[in-house]
């Protein structure tokens, strides 16, 4: 005989019962998306310490916009470009101290040492690159890159059309292979 | 979700794995169930829950009402005007990534740009992606995607 299967409330449903005052729904929300979140921020070049801060200030500011939520893009889409907007008002205070120094452990599976500096070296690079894109095209390559969602998940999370986010995706990519070069 | 690392190019993709293993360490090191109290805490503690429906009242849905007729009344008449100066698009936007060489030369030229790899493009049979457009290129293809929108 087989095991009943658990039923799992979808973000729909968690969202629904927050909103009727279930204080315990947003805390289940937050333990399903904030380490994808936090993630997020990391590959924006989001400082360590300051990266759990980060993630609680967009969450928080997600249930305050609950309101505005319409469905367009999935919950965890929605977030991530919440994130994206909480990270663009701390970026000019990373642009002056260069933030994230890639540690070394950064390193190539294979132990060889001289692969390893280059594999550190290049993703140095990536980051610095990354945090030279236009917004969108960052915002558009890392969902994609990172969080393996669809052309027609970004635009609805972030409100441009499909055609735009898979414009921005390939200017990303391009601008990235040419500054690791 | 499986994530798109097999799409970028060589060099991109190493770099990008590299990357990728340090923001998952580091994301790791978050404490979630830290978060979610704080969360739950500044809720508490700074705003009220937002309410859906709060700002429906039976003024704001004759308002409404109203707003739709008017946009919709505009929008018809904008589309009769606009009518022969349109400028259409060969293909649906959401299919860019499949146009043919043809198609994408059209697009140049709807957004009255002369493409700088037509003759590159036409020497070639096979289909273009945007993988072999320039910056230049996607940024005339951006602009005529957002004229497209607008």
């Amino acid at each position: 005989m087989g095991v009943p299967a658990l039923s799992v409330a979808d973000d729909g449903d968690l969202i629904a019962r927050y909103l009727a005052g279930e204080e315990s729904a947003a805390a289940e929300l937050v333990r399903r998306h904030a380490t994808a979140l936090a993630r997020f921020i990391a590959a924006h070049g989001a400082p360590d310490e300051e990266l759990e801060d980060l993630t609680q200030e967009t969450l928080f500011k997600a249930f305050r916009a609950l309101g505005t939520f319409r469905g367009g893009a999935s919950f965890r889409t929605w977030l991530l470009a919440i994130g994206g907007n909480v990270l663009k008002d701390r970026r000019r205070r990373w642009r002056r101290n260069q933030v994230v120094a890639l540690t070394p452990d950064i390193r190539d599976p294979s132990g060889d040492p001289g692969a390893q500096a280059e594999a550190g070296w290049t993703a140095e690079r990536l980051q610095e690159g990354i945090a030279k894109l236009a917004r969108l095209q960052r915002e558009v390559f890392l969902m994609r890159a990172q969080q393996g969602l669809g052309y027609d998940e970004i635009a609805g999370g972030l409100g441009i059309s499909e055609g735009a986010a898979r414009v921005h995706y390939h200017h990303a990519v391009k601008r990235l292979k040419a500054w690791i070069a | 979700m499986d994530r798109m690392n097999d799409e970028l190019p060589p060099g991109v993709g190493e770099a990008w794995k590299a990357l990728e293993a340090r923001a998952d360490q580091r994301a790791a090191r978050v404490d979630v169930e830290r978060v979610a109290a704080g969360v739950v805490e500044r809720l508490r503690r700074e705003g009220a829950r937002p309410s859906r429906f709060r700002w429906i009242t039976p003024a704001t849905l004759r308002a409404a009402a109203a707003v739709v007729v008017l946009v919709a009344g505009a929008a018809v008449v904008r589309m009769a005007t606009r009518a022969h100066e349109a400028v259409r698009l060969p293909v649906g936007i959401s299919a860019i990534d499949s146009l043919s060489s043809g198609q994408l030369e059209a697009v140049w030229e709807a957004a009255g740009e002369v493409s700088p790899v037509a003759d590159s493009v036409a020497a070639t049979s096979a289909g273009t992606s945007l993988d072999d457009l320039s910056e230049a290129q996607l940024e005339v293809l951006l602009a005529s995607l957002n004229g497209a929108e607008g």
